[in-house]
């Protein structure tokens, strides 16, 4: 049985079982999402891996490399064949619990603001480096850096990091809760009607030209 | 005698800026304090109304301080407490007629003769907020439970810091305690994380404010209103009372509920 991209059940799998190791699981993914015709970026997708069992480091690796192709991991599925397999029902658990770092890639910049009170509605902090706020940012309230940006507080207005075009940058706060993130030229803002409460620090970023955001692990 | 100038603020209309004002007034004057009650939301002027002292209006804030009258013309006092004066607000002239300068020498003065000069602001950001906080020594912001009152009252804090009004203390008004319990309303949990001031107290919606708002007789005079009952013990925390902040079930059984009735009429 060949590794293809399949539609099961009007769900995308990608099957790995074929591949003995990780590295050559790792390699023929990518393989597949280029040589896929039905792929798009920001599909969710399902990984079946047969009998095999990941590490969650290993399930990292695997999300990452669907994050650099803008697809997400769905669901990583185990034993039996598509279609019939027993989902692993923790999946959902371990990727959240897969906390991230701050990435190496991290511009740094020499300036560093400090700013140790709240921010208020209507009021804007602006620096041509990074901002690092001991406090909350509430909404209605503005932090505009050309680095990045750090709050120790929940962040709950709105962010600019690389206000002046560097999409490297990160904005991470304890407490992950904006009203508009912006990185560079790219603008998200939280999803309507969806109310997600993460209790946990996170990060926002640019991955393959889409503003991600994940748990932090400080 | 030295005053304390306390400047009643929300930046959104309609939360209840007027009504607080009049009731912590009546309640501070039920306590025997001197209280001046300043009305500075010029041409759009209210307290007087909510205070059932409109008829007897000569002088007003912008004669005062252009000189044409004296300071005591001016003060109304109130038909019902001893020590309880109002200096009403003009009605034919606009925010621009008083200068924050004018309005700090106003209350500099008045600090000589009353315990408490309670300023009712209006509302919004502009001239008349500049102001009425010009002359504050302390500042109340009140706000709802809604999220449009919150971000306001957040913008009217950052303000209020900038100036030099470093404590805000908070009153939410008119929160439905079912509401809270159905999850349909922000809690007081929520509010104070957001705006993070000290909580001076909460004053719950209560159809008894309409009513003695129409007739001009704060809502503190009367002995079985909850929100007159919610004033009279913040008046008593600005006096430096300790009061708990009370909590806000207004289910339970009918035992209870009468033993609260009783308790609040004491």
């Amino acid at each position: 049985m060949s590794a293809a991209v399949k539609i099961w059940e009007g769900e995308n799998v990608i099957n790995l079982e074929i591949y003995d190791t990780f590295a050559e699981m790792k390699k023929g993914l990518q393989k597949e999402i280029r040589q896929s015709k039905v792929l798009l970026p920001g599909m969710k997708i399902n990984v079946y891996v047969g009998d095999k069992s990941l590490t969650d480091k290993q399930i990292r690796e695997i999300e990452d490399i669907l994050l650099d192709y803008g697809l997400h991991l769905k669901e990583l599925m185990t034993n039996g064949p598509p279609g019939k397999q027993k989902r692993k029902e923790s999946f959902s658990k371990v990727s959240e619990e897969g906390f991230i770092g701050f990435p190496e890639d991290m511009p740094e910049y020499e300036e560093t603001a400090l700013i140790r009170r709240n921010l208020r509605s209507g009021q804007k902090c602006f620096a041509r480096g990074n901002i690092v706020i001991l406090g909350d940012v509430n909404p209605g309230a503005e932090v505009i850096a050309g680095g990045n940006i750090i709050v120790m507080g929940v962040l709950r207005g709105m962010a600019h990091a690389g206000a002046f075009g560097d999409e490297n940058t990160v904005i991470a706060a304890l407490r992950l809760n904006p009203t508009q993130l912006r990185i560079a030229n790219h603008i998200t803002r939280p999803p309507d009607g969806e109310v997600i409460i993460v209790n946990a620090p996170e990060i926002a970023r640019i991955r393959a030209g889409k503003v991600v955001i994940e748990k932090l692990k400080i | 005698m030295k005053g304390k100038v306390i400047v009643i603020t929300s930046g959104k209309g309609g939360v209840g800026k007027t009504t607080t004002t009049a009731n912590l007034g009546t309640a501070l004057a039920m306590m025997n304090q001197k209280v001046v009650l300043i009305d500075t939301d010029i041409g759009l002027r209210n307290l007087d109304v909510v205070m059932g002292l409109e008829n007897r209006i000569v002088f007003d804030i912008v004669d005062v301080v252009n000189g044409n009258c004296k300071l005591k013309q001016a003060l109304i006092k109130d038909k019902r407490f001893e020590g309880l004066y109002l200096l009403p607000a003009a009605q034919t002239k606009d925010k621009s007629a008083v200068s924050p300068h004018q309005m700090k020498n106003l209350t500099n003065e008045l600090r000589n003769s009353f315990d408490f000069i309670l300023v009712d602001c209006p509302a919004g950001i502009e001239q008349g907020f500049k102001n009425a906080i010009a002359g504050a020594d302390d500042a109340i912001v009140v706000a709802t439970p809604e999220v449009s009152s919150v971000r306001d009252a957040d913008r009217i804090i950052g303000l209020l810091e900038a100036a030099g009004l470093n404590n805000p203390r908070l009153i939410i008004n008119r929160l439905r305690s079912k509401m809270v319990k159905r999850g349909d309303m922000m809690d007081i949990g929520d509010i104070i994380e957001i705006l993070s001031i000290e909580l001076l107290g909460v004053v719950p919606e209560d159809e008894t404010i309409v009513i003695s708002t129409n007739k001009g007789e704060p809502a503190v005079i009367e002995n079985n209103s909850r929100a007159g009952a919610a004033y009279r013990r913040i008046a008593r925390r600005i006096m430096g009372e300790n009061v708990p902040i009370e909590s806000l079930d207004d289910t339970g059984n009918l035992v209870d509920r009468f033993r609260k009735m009783l308790k609040l009429a004491r």
